[in-house]
């Protein structure tokens, strides 16, 4: 029995063939505007939650039909953990979703084998720049591989340091002076132990997502990997440094022995000091501490005098309709869903960072939110700084990730040393390179 | 009464030794002893499941017993955001209409294999007890081709055909019928019936206990199914309620009130279930008419 | 399933007519079980060769054993091996020996109390698995988890059960023991119930005690469930225990809880890089494949059925 689409697939590989022939090389663009009825299927993480993401996509989508009565959108709620399986599953299927809020990490795998096309080349060079013209330049990086941006950056977060002000005070420590760098860190998780007798410190740099940690390697002056994407590096010397310096939290009683969800867990119930992860979930421990402790946000802390880069965890918007009228409908979604008006949404209400900065101040927006809601200060500071969470090449980029991590926590929890763990584990994952 | 001796022999010196008089206090106390404090061990994380449930976000990691301040916000948080009556109706028809054909699949195959041997039936019974081993997670990416091709995608077909049979109730079904007592199908035969009378008028009212435990034990299974609902529904709507409960889970910080709230919620039936169905479970083998 | 110690439906030879209705009882579960775990299983072993990720503009490109290569070379495996042994082996009292002692224990208690122990014991069965795992995660954690406030308050320190490389994987045995209690009682009392009350009565009669009764005639009797049972731990115990790995520990601290299934599942499943799934699945499949042909055999030689 053959392979439902294998015959199909061959169809679709000759047709190409012949169609390669005929059409000229340049990709076509779409049209200048939407003026047929058309519907658009729109893969998204948020709706799959039972939260405010929800409400709030929907809202946004409803905003948008309304404002163009000729689109309609079918949202389709994914779970995050899914959402690529799930389209490459209707890629397969021959069923591709319009368009798809896909994470970071999966960059590399959906300009080359999804078959995303980059949105300049589709898209008209003026309209591209107009809309573009007021984001966080970095922020526009994030969605790009080697300058050809194929998804437009839509929900990201970056890593904060939440601490227990509370826990401060009682330790004897002032919580107006958040800790700005490892040193300090380490000495206010020591105090912090000897005085309340609780957890310290946790860097949540544990998860099989991996951009926190990437992010700890690119704040200590390394890579994981090379420009020219075909070398690994997070076996080098400044990630082992680093790591050094987190084992060191660790052997010292600094670092809670904790694993990634009791720690969350942890800070929640007023047992740990401080916690370094996503900015996404202030909403939740704001829910976890309210009258019972003061929680308040710091800014990543850095090795020493060097500037952190902090890289960011979200998703961007992707266009994977084939038909140029679906495409036109799709990009007017991807503006809306990230104007100004839709930024002070996902922000106020979803909890992620804006990609333009011009909300910020402006009464219109989010002058007042942010007045109310100062612990997203330090989040907003370090956008200027963002850096692109690194998305591995090749068909095992996964498998990479997963070895990288693991490494990460072998080396903090465990007491082999430190170089020669990460640069086998580089050696490893080099050969799973393409 | 069976006029042969049972097969197994019990020492013939016992028959003369006087009736031993077991202090019996001592042993049910400790008999009781141990099943209280199985059954405390069982039911408590149950009962901070429930609890968890009626405390805010503020209070989820306390310690008390009893929330201080109970409420059933996160309740009526579950309903709003999330259909999940409507799941819970979904799973429950799907799971149900999965075990009943589990069932009557793994009977007729059972019958089969327990009641005649030939060459093919051998490896058919080989083959398809092997299938058990196969981990869901290897077969599950050519089955959802299959299913999407088939035009199944979010429908209850794609999460009931492929789960039609199943080898783990043919081999306890196989068992059971195994040791059935040969005299109730020979008087059943002799009175004229044919397979089928033998199977469902003798066999199994006979087989309530096993035919209960094992329907409850694959609906439980089906209820509790993650992945395979996960690939092959796509709209809320007609997602299963493990789907439901991940939808608490999220990147952002998990919501545990409501989460704890919506897995109290979706217990129930399968609890409503247990207590329908132990009468049959625990009721002892109904004796026939051998005299 | 041959004939030997086959007390109770005795299997015959078939006539040809026979053969036929057994062919059309047996069709419903075949064709299932061919079409939807067969016909997948063939095409999985055919991926495994190959490196694809299911989409048809991508081609699949020939790698022969590389993936099988790839996986054996995982530097956790070895610790993942004995892990499994320890996961199958630890589980045995925990899903054979208790229930078998509830069960019998519960048997000849009378009516109310036996149905609510039963009730009672069997209950962890109806929580959702990852509901199940983060309640226990709550119950033992360090700092707010309502056991280790109980032993903090007889003076010792907190009890790392969770985080701790060497009690970790007891831990998570444990709660996957928890769990499955329910399963193994309910079978086996289902066993217990369908054994003839005249055969322990007369023996009873003969003035046997209750513990010889249970040793010489209950427990035989048992024999093919127990057996069962037995194999279905040794075959699945590693797979039930995988729900709570992944939310609790992720095979952590350090690989401590990690298994076979575990790892091939973390970097095979996780993804539509389908050669290194299914070659995972090949390479379990292989193992416990060869793992059942022994149970099958200890099975068919041990059983007892009852006449």
């Amino acid at each position: 029995m053959t392979m439902p689409f294998g015959r199909s697939a061959f169809l679709r590989l000759g047709a190409a063939a012949a169609a390669g022939l005929a059409v000229p090389a340049r990709a076509q663009q779409i049209p200048p505007r939407s003026t047929t009825p058309v519907t658009i299927s729109f893969y998204n993480y948020n709706l799959a939650t039972a939260g405010l993401g929800a409400q709030a996509t929907r809202d946004l989508i409803r905003g948008f039909m309304q404002a163009n009565p000729h689109i309609r959108v079918e949202g389709v709620g994914v779970t995050s953990t899914q959402i690529l399986a799930r389209t490459q599953a209707d890629v397969a299927a021959g069923r591709p979703p319009d368009v798809a809020q896909l994470i970071f990490s999966d960059l590399d795998f959906i300009a080359n084998s999804l078959g995303v096309r980059p949105l300049q080349d589709i898209i008209p060079a003026e309209e591209w720049a107009e809309h573009t013209a007021g984001m966080v330049p970095n922020g526009l990086r994030l969605g790009a591989i080697q300058g050809r941006v194929y998804g437009i950056p839509y929900v990201f977060s970056t890593p904060v340091l939440f601490y227990n002000a509370n826990l401060f005070r009682d330790a004897g420590l002032n919580p107006d002076q958040p800790p700005r760098n490892w040193d300090e860190v380490k000495r206010a998780a020591l105090q912090i132990r000897e005085r309340t007798r609780r957890n310290g410190v946790f860097p949540g740099i544990y998860s099989s997502f991996d951009w926190l940690a990437q992010s700890l390697v690119l704040s200590n002056g390394g890579r994981v990997l090379s420009p020219d994407r075909r070398r690994l590096m997070f076996g080098e010397a400044e990630t082992v440094e680093a790591l050094t310096i987190m084992r060191d939290l660790m052997t010292s009683g600094a670092h809670a022995r904790l694993g990634e969800a009791e720690a969350m867990d942890a800070f929640g119930s007023g047992n740990l000091g401080m916690v370094l992860t996503t900015s996404a979930r202030q909403h939740a421990f704001l829910s976890a501490s309210r009258n019972r402790f003061e929680m308040r946000a710091a800014a990543m802390p850095a090795f020493g005098d060097k500037p952190t880069r902090p890289t960011n965890s979200g998703s961007a918007l992707f266009i994977l309709a084939r038909d140029p009228l679906k495409q036109r409908a799709a990009w007017e979604l991807m503006k809306y869903l990230t104007t100004r008006e839709a930024y002070s949404v996902i922000t106020s209400r979803i909890g992620y960072l804006p990609l333009r900065l011009d909300i910020v101040d402006d009464p219109n927006f989010l002058q007042g939110w942010v007045r109310e809601n100062p612990l997203v200060l330090p989040n907003l500071e370090q956008l200027t700084r963002l850096e692109p969470w690194e998305s591995y090449p090749g068909p095992n980029y996964l498998q990479i990730s997963r070895i990288f991590t693991a490494a990460v926590s072998e080396a903090v929890y465990g007491n082999a040393d430190i170089a020669t763990l990460m640069r086998d584990a580089q050696t490893r994952a080099q050969a799973l390179m393409p | 009464m069976n006029a042969e001796a049972p097969a197994i022999a019990l020492a013939p010196a016992q028959a003369s030794a006087p009736r031993q008089r077991v202090a019996r206090p001592p042993r049910e106390f400790g008999a009781h002893l141990m099943l209280a404090l199985l059954s405390l061990l069982s039911v408590f994380p149950i009962y901070w499941m429930l609890v968890s449930g009626l405390r805010a976000d503020n209070d989820i990691f306390s310690t008390d017993l009893w929330p201080a301040a109970p409420s059933l916000d996160n309740f009526a948080y579950v309903i709003e955001s999330i259909p999940i009556g409507g799941m819970i109706l979904t799973t429950f028809m799907v799971a149900a209409v999965s075990t009943v054909l589990q069932l009557v699949t793994g009977l007729l195959a059972a019958y089969a294999f327990a009641r005649w041997r030939f060459a093919i039936s051998r490896v058919l019974f080989a083959l398809l007890t092997v299938t058990w081993l196969i981990p869901a997670q290897v077969i599950m990416v050519p089955n959802f081709v299959q299913v999407s091709a088939l035009g199944l995608l979010d429908t209850p077909g794609a999460l009931i055909i492929p789960h039609a049979a199943s080898a783990f109730a043919i081999m306890i079904l196989y068992q059971a019928i195994r040791s059935f007592p040969e005299e109730l199908i020979d008087a059943a035969r002799m009175d004229g019936g044919g397979h089928m009378t033998v199977l469902w008028r003798v066999m199994v009212p006979n087989m309530r206990p096993a035919l209960a435990s094992l329907g409850i034990l694959l609906f439980i299974s089906s209820w509790n199914e993650y992945f395979w609902p996960l690939l092959v529904t796509r709209s809320v709507e007609n997602a299963v309620v493990q789907i439901g409960l991940q939808m608490f889970m999220t990147q952002e910080g998990d919501q545990w009130g409501p989460l704890m709230a919506a897995a109290s919620l979706v217990s129930l039936p399968v609890l409503a279930l247990y207590l329908v169905l132990q009468r049959q479970i625990i009721e002892s083998f109904v004796k026939s008419g051998i005299r | 399933m041959t004939g030997r110690g086959a007390i109770g439906l005795r299997q015959r030879r078939p006539p040809a007519q026979h053969k036929a209705v057994a062919l059309l009882l047996l069709a419903p579960a075949t064709i299932t079980l061919v079409a939807w775990t067969y016909w997948p299983l063939l095409e999985s072993f055919r991926l495994s060769f190959f490196q694809w990720n299911i989409l048809p503009t991508t081609p699949q490109l020939f790698v022969g054993l590389e993936n099988y290569r790839r996986l054996l070379d995982l530097p956790e495996l070895n610790t993942a091996a004995i892990n499994t042994a320890i996961y199958t082996f630890g589980l045995l009292p925990l899903t054979i020996l208790l229930p078998l002692a509830v069960a019998l224990a519960t048997q000849r208690l009378s009516g109310p109390m036996r149905n609510l122990y039963r009730g009672l014991i069997f209950l962890p069965m109806i929580m959702a698995p990852v509901v199940v795992a983060i309640i226990w995660r709550w119950l033992l954690h360090p700092d707010h988890g309502l056991i280790n406030r109980g032993i903090t308050t007889f003076g010792f320190d907190p009890v790392r059960f969770l985080q701790d490389p060497d009690i970790a994987i007891w831990t998570i045995l444990f709660i996957t023991g928890w769990k499955l209690i329910g399963f193994s009682t309910i079978l086996i009392a289902a066993a217990i119930a369908g054994i003839d009350r005249h055969l322990s009565e007369a023996a009873r009669l003969d003035g046997a005690t209750e513990w010889q009764v249970t040793r010489e005639l209950t427990l035989p009797m048992l024999s093919p469930v127990l057996l069962f049972l037995t194999m279905l731990t040794v075959l699945h115990g590693a797979q039930w225990s995988f729900v709570y790995i992944n939310v609790l520990t992720q095979g952590g601290p350090r690989q401590a809880t990690t298994n076979l299934y575990y790892l091939l599942w973390d970097y095979g499943f996780g993804t539509f890089a389908i050669g290194w799934a299914t070659a995972a699945g090949m390479l379990l499949f292989a193992l416990f494949g060869v793992a059942a042909a022994i149970c099958m055999r200890l099975m068919s030689r041990y059983a007892v059925y009852e006449r």
